[in-house]
């Protein structure tokens, strides 16, 4: 009887990056990856963690971790329906006890951050840590956030907003003694 | 059931003579002793290495071990030790260097892996959650090391997978090589040629991973301890400037000091506005990076837009730059094209750039001419021979195979007078800042058990204490006075020699942990919370007067490792220029060289505060005995070295 809101509810954790400051991008700590283990598994071991950092060489680092996929493609491999609705988040989390370590969702997850545990060889995925998240509580330089999919939008606005700003400031000549807004050197890699 | 605790519990040695592949498991008396990192390998290297061998021989020894909370979550545990005989000071050597090796290596189950031996022909070794193997290296031998990570990380089809390598610089013995983490931009382990080690035993690189948990003893602990160094790093105005600008931030200090030590430590003005912090974050960064678990991200990533080296990415880090400015180079574009070449063929920018000052000033006093540098006009400043010389050492080509054996040996081979001019201690190139004009300084270079080293000691207290504060801790008010005091620096020096080993022990980074604003965040971070981490780690039970002795344990181990192979007292000396010759300054003061008188009574009363003999500077048998080191008391009274 009720419409379905969720696209305005539903949090989920991304990567927002602020590349106009010094330490506004992924540094490759990856200290989340050992809080993720820890919150969830009690122990330190970044296999068992539901968050990665990937590497592109080059000092290039990007957090990833599960979309919490509307209509997930892990939850359509799996036989055993082990991926089920958390009514409270409002996501898919993985049933340990329905799951039987078979991978099959592994291969079917297009981001590839549905996992098995080395340990327990059950699958593995981000659930939030029930409303709040440790990877984004311990980032040091604040580019992961807990945020609904709207706000997202409103991020990537500004986002989009400030590269305009920078893209039309650097034409005009710099008033002296004003701070300018710094571009990043690197200019090709902000845009697509 | 055994207890939660963050250690693996195993080492793993193997023997590249006869591939034999041995695991123990870790001796909770040994630990409880030596905690792990530096402490485990000064004691192995200790028990194992005498001083019949040689640094190049099979039985030498290379000692790998990740610090006691390497591993874990703790912020800035991430610091792994390589210890070796060095090549270049004969005696006790290390390398520290930060990356996810050390970690992989715990999660793959060990806490310390050994080498020794010698393969055949060019191997690597790759360790898989347990599974141990000898790999062919063929293919990777004469390989840069960028290229050998990537070669190897498609090799074993794994991008995530941790490795060190050497350059080839370490594959032909160049004494200065370094050993790399992660290819070429991540952490080195430079200093004491421990590259040259790794090369004479034919092993190319170490690949690590593992799916292993390292446990937590206690969570609780644990994330109160992470609440509190969050806050306290939150309030330390010594942080602001290292997330801003990194290590470059040094310049700053050295200008306000004029200790540059420019063109082979000569003058301590310097025209450093081209390396200017700012103009290297301005014009060069690409992003601020940090080494695994780092809160602080002082490390950055530096690229070249355009001109002669357009494309060159470095992870740059101040000790290139201070090298730089001792050949007398002033070009941000050069400095960077230096570290990104130094990287990529295995060298230790330290040793190399301090190697080439002293080329330079062989060269401007007239003991090299133009037909010993191949034609190379080796001026003070000039780019492209400071470039090519670096190249031609890492290849042992002409004039650089001499320079090669670093700049000690380099002396000996050139002669004509030419020692004055080799700026080391024990052998290992100078480092940091010029002591001149601050005697604890010059006093801590010359008691470092690895050669010249600003990091085997922290005197950069005496600039954030006060006279109350150093009444209170050192005896004396004068440990205050950079550059007058005298009194109480001996005691000065012996606490921040005991104190930044506990760091070496732990793994912890001594930018996060062992520098601050404040001598009381000091001492909060590096002793307060390291001991805290530790305890909820590892379930020990260890108070803070234990920590601060385990620290002078493994100090007194090193000091006795040297005192086996036949040093005293007179190694423990600065070069006769800081002595003898007034650093030039835009104006000339009475600081401008070393009080000898100064530094000698500094080093008594710091061998008395030591508890060693003062005539000879070995350790007594009295202090060995309370820092429980028996074996080593009986092995020296053995070797005659003790009464």
């Amino acid at each position: 009887m009720s419409t379905k809101i969720n696209l305005a509810i539903k949090k989920r954790v991304v990567y927002r990056s602020r590349p106009h400051e010094a330490t506004g991008l992924c540094t490759g700590c990856r200290s989340c990856e050992l809080a993720c283990s820890l919150a969830n598994a009690n122990v330190f071991n970044p296999q068992r963690a539901r968050i990665k950092i990937v590497a592109l060489g080059a000092g290039i680092d990007i957090p990833v971790t599960c979309q919490q996929c509307e209509d997930p493609w892990c939850q359509k491999a799996c036989y055993v329906n082990a991926i089920v609705k958390d009514k409270k988040l409002d996501i898919f989390i993985v049933d340990e006890n329905k799951c039987i370590g078979c991978g099959n969702c592994v291969g079917a997850c297009p981001y590839g951050i549905i996992l098995l545990d080395p340990i327990t060889n059950k699958a593995i995925k981000c659930n939030l840590c029930n409303g709040k998240p440790a990877c984004v509580a311990i980032c040091p330089s604040h580019v992961l956030e807990f945020i609904t999919d709207n706000d997202i939008s409103k991020v990537n606005r500004r986002r989009f907003a400030a590269i305009l700003y920078n893209e039309d400031n650097a034409l005009r000549p710099v008033p002296s003694g004003a701070e300018r807004i710094r571009l990043l050197p690197d200019r090709e890699r902000r845009r697509p | 059931m055994k207890q939660k605790s963050s250690y693996a519990g195993k080492i793993l040695s193997i023997n590249l003579s006869n591939r034999d592949i041995h695991v123990e498991e870790l001796d909770p008396s040994f630990v409880s002793l030596f905690l792990g990192g530096r402490g485990f390998g000064s004691k192995i290297l200790y028990d194992n290495v005498t001083p019949n061998i040689k640094p190049f021989d099979e039985e030498n020894l290379i000692i790998l071990t990740p610090g006691a909370l390497v591993g874990t979550g703790v912020p800035a545990a991430s610091r792994t030790t390589i210890t070796t005989k060095s090549p270049l000071t004969e005696m006790h050597g290390d390398g520290h260097a930060s990356g996810t090796w050390g970690a992989s290596l715990k999660y793959a189950g060990y806490d310390c892996l050994i080498v020794k031996g010698k393969a055949e022909k060019p191997v690597y070794i790759l360790i898989d959650d347990g599974r141990v193997e000898i790999r062919n290296a063929s293919h990777l031998w004469g390989k840069n090391t960028s290229v050998t990570d990537k070669l190897l990380k498609e090799e074993l089809n794994d991008p995530d997978i941790s490795t060190v390598c050497i350059g080839p610089a370490g594959e032909r013995l160049v004494r200065l090589a370094a050993i790399m983490h992660d290819g070429s931009d991540k952490g080195v382990n430079a200093r004491c040629g421990v590259g040259a080690v790794m090369g004479s035993k034919n092993l190319k690189a170490i690949a690590a991973r593992g799916t292993k948990d390292i446990n937590l003893h206690d969570q609780e602990a644990y994330k109160k301890a992470y609440q509190e160094y969050l806050e306290t790093i939150a309030i330390d105005p010594y942080v602001p400037p290292a997330t801003k600008y990194g290590t470059c931030r040094f310049m700053y200090h050295r200008v306000k000091f004029g200790i540059h030590g420019a063109k082979n430590w000569r003058y301590g003005s310097f025209e450093w506005e081209p390396l200017d912090p700012e103009v290297f974050r301005s014009d060069y960064q690409v992003k601020a990076s940090s080494c695994p678990m780092c809160p602080i991200m002082c490390r950055r990533d530096y690229r070249i837009q355009s001109g002669k080296y357009a494309g060159t990415v470095a992870k740059l880090e101040w000790e290139c730059i201070a090298r730089s400015i001792t050949c007398g180079i002033n070009n941000p574009e050069i400095v960077i094209y230096f570290s990104n070449l130094c990287n990529q063929l295995g060298l230790d920018v330290e040793g190399t750039g301090g190697t080439i000052a002293f080329a330079m000033e062989c060269y401007e006093k007239g003991l090299l001419g133009k037909e010993d540098t191949d034609g190379l006009d080796l001026n003070f400043g000039n780019h492209e021979a400071f470039l090519t010389l670096t190249k031609k050492i890492a290849a042992r080509e002409g004039l650089g195979d001499i320079l090669a054996e670093g700049c000690y040996r380099a002396s000996k081979i050139i002669g004509k007078g030419s020692e004055k001019f080799a700026i080391h201690v024990k052998g290992g190139e100078m480092t940091a800042g010029d002591p001149r004009g601050m005697p604890v300084r010059a006093v801590s270079y010359a008691t470092s058990t690895r050669g010249s080293d600003h990091l085997r000691s922290n005197p950069y207290v005496e600039e954030l204490i006060t006279p109350e504060e150093a009444e209170k801790w050192f005896g004396s008010k004068e440990a205050a006075d950079i550059y007058k005091g005298v009194k109480g620096k001996g005691r000065l020096l012996k606490w921040s020699e005991d104190f930044v080993t506990i760091g070496d022990i732990l793994g912890l980074c001594k930018f996060a942990y062992y520098r601050s604003a404040s001598f009381e965040y000091l001492k909060k971070k590096g002793l307060q919370l390291a001991t805290k981490f530790y305890n909820a780690c590892t379930g020990s039970n260890l108070s803070e007067e234990e920590m601060f002795k385990t620290g002078e344990r493994i100090f007194n181990v090193e000091k006795a490792y040297n005192t086996r192979e036949g040093a005293d007292r007179k190694d423990d000396i600065i070069p006769l220029r800081f002595f003898m010759e007034p650093l030039i300054k835009d104006k000339i003061d009475e600081n401008a060289v070393v009080d000898r008188g100064k530094f000698n009574t500094i080093l008594e009363e710091y061998y008395k505060e030591r508890g060693w003999d003062v005539n000879t500077g070995i350790p007594t048998r009295e202090i060995l005995e309370r820092l429980q080191l028996r074996s080593i008391i009986q092995d020296l009274v053995k070797r005659g070295k003790l009464a």
